[in-house]
């Protein structure tokens, strides 16, 4: 059952991330893209990570999409959505992601023994709110400090050339 | 897991469905009885007893009107946004806890059809997804006015997010928990003798937040910019007829309906009665299964005076300008939102100590 549940998933999320990268609208790849984190949001329930799982949904289904989708009907790219026929690029964007997938791969299979919630499906958010208060607390703040320089950074970059040549 | 497990499960969540679905044709012909009184017009009044079929009679309407698709459109999107924005509004009922339990055929029943344990992130995310069908139909009309509604509910919606989330912030640390249904039980009983002992004389300002961002979330007058009559002929759905459009509008009810059970269940004690616990209720009916009635009546009566707000706001609050809107959530709204978590945050240490 869990195994039909995990493949059945498994391809959705497949198939719409191909997809994206595949598709010539771009409000279709953004749709697809849409789906595909649905996909994912529900192989991580299965995982037993709910929280993650509601997060995944809430932040990039819910609003980073929304804004993308946003944008593209914004500047309404739907004619001007000619692929990049340079091969090199083509071969170089390849070879980059082959690289990167190795290496998460590699990083994955070193930690998936140890995952904090398998031990602990039953009271997740607990389990998941204590260890990120406690064994990575120093990791967390560090975090929230860098997500602030670029809250900020962001808005130097976006703000009115008007007030930016008074300070 | 067993297969009666399973078929108790798929039989729970077909009645709640089915039941909270109910909240369509009531509140349209509320809506526009309601209207009716606010303007001294005599409102529908001719289907039935004071007008009480009209709602009935709009769906045969709907059902047998000509199913238009504009030339231009693009066929897909314009054909899946109307699904796209009513299968969130249902997804997120399955987290509402309705009432307490019922014991039927042995077996002890939740009246809610799944009981996570993030369920309050649960109905924020999907309710987020409302916007796709919005974002979806608005672009795939082929029609600008249709596009300005979709863009600007989704940025209306984008913005009220955050309001809405934090606001509920302060109901999780009063709790300590993300599960609605933690939440409802932990509100039973009164607060100093003399007060029902609901989320909201905890969370004054976070319930004030929240209901200002869920009309936003709604898209409901003062602030429903995405169809603005008077700018935009109907916005999103301008361009939709039959029932197409009757799907955006039940989506929109139902999506009433489960902000109205959020305010209930966060700040107004779920199906709890005001100053009686559950067991006095119990020792009174002698049944669990009566007192689960009487819970379900309770929750739906709340339900129903958040909804009679929505719709006397409707009618008495002129509308924002759109400027005006977003500046609310981004300088009014999410800063108050801060102040309460922090200002809660440091009460709730002097009052219960480090946790």
């Amino acid at each position: 059952m869990k195994e039909m549940i995990f493949a059945l998933f498994s391809i959705i999320t497949l198939l719409t991330g191909a997809g994206v990268v595949i598709s010539r609208n771009v409000i279709y790849s953004a749709f697809n893209l849409v789906l595909c984190f649905f996909g994912l949001a529900s192989l991580y329930l299965l995982w037993g990570a709910t929280f993650i799982s509601m997060v995944q949904i809430l932040i990039y289904a819910g609003a980073i999409v929304v804004l993308f989708v946003f944008v593209v009907m914004l500047l309404n790219f739907e004619h001007s959505s000619e692929r990049s026929q340079n091969f090199w690029i083509i071969l170089g964007s390849g070879i980059g992601s082959w690289v990167l997938s190795l290496f998460l791969l590699r990083v994955l299979s070193n930690t998936l023994g140890a995952s904090p919630y398998q031990s602990a499906a039953p009271t997740n958010l607990r389990t998941v709110s204590k260890l990120l208060f406690t064994q990575y607390l120093w990791p967390f703040e560090v975090l929230t400090i860098f997500m602030l320089a670029l809250i900020i950074g962001i808005y130097l970059l976006g703000r009115p050339e008007s007030e930016g040549t008074q300070s | 897991m067993n297969a009666l497990d399973v078929a108790i499960s798929a039989l729970k969540a077909i009645v709640i469905l089915v039941a909270v679905i109910q909240v369509v044709p009531v509140m349209i012909y509320v809506e526009r009885k309601v209207a009716a009184l606010i303007q001294d017009r005599p409102g529908p009044n001719r289907v039935g007893p004071l007008g009480l079929l009209q709602p009935v009679a709009d769906a045969v309407k709907f059902l047998f009107k000509e199913d238009p698709i504009p030339l231009n459109t693009n066929r897909l999107l314009y054909t899946l946004a109307p699904f796209l924005s009513l299968l969130p509004a249902c997804l997120v009922i399955a987290a509402l806890p309705i009432a307490d339990k019922a014991v039927l055929f042995g077996k002890e029943i939740t009246i809610q059809i799944a009981d996570l344990d993030v369920s309050l992130i649960y109905v924020l995310a999907i309710g987020s997804l409302g916007v796709y069908g919005i974002l979806f139909g608005g672009w795939a009309s082929n029609n600008k006015f249709s596009l300005i509604g979709a863009l600007r509910s989704a940025s209306q919606m984008v913005s009220y997010e955050l309001p809405l989330g934090l606001a509920t912030v302060g109901a999780v640390m009063v709790y300590g928990t993300y599960s609605l249904r933690e939440m409802v039980v932990l509100q039973d009983g009164t607060l100093g003798g003399f007060l029902p002992n609901w989320g909201i004389f905890y969370q004054p300002l976070g319930f004030l937040i929240f209901l200002i961002s869920s009309f936003a979330e709604t898209n409901r007058l003062p602030f429903d910019l995405p169809e603005t009559e008077a700018e935009l002929v109907a916005g999103f759905h301008t361009e939709y007829g039959s029932m197409k459009f009757a799907t955006f509008f039940m989506a929109e009810y139902m999506n009433l309906s489960t902000m109205a059970g959020m305010m209930t269940v966060l700040f107004f004690g779920g199906w709890h009665l005001p100053w009686i616990t559950d067991q006095q209720v119990l020792d009174w009916v002698g049944s669990q299964n009566l007192l689960c009635l009487i819970q379900v009546v309770t929750y739906i009566s709340k339900v129903a005076v958040f909804l009679f707000l929505y719709v006397l706001i409707r009618w008495t609050l002129p509308r924002f300008r759109f400027d005006q809107l977003l500046h609310l959530a981004w300088t009014n709204l999410i800063p108050l939102g801060l102040i309460n978590v922090a200002v809660s945050a440091v009460l709730m240490y002097l009052m219960r100590g480090p946790a």
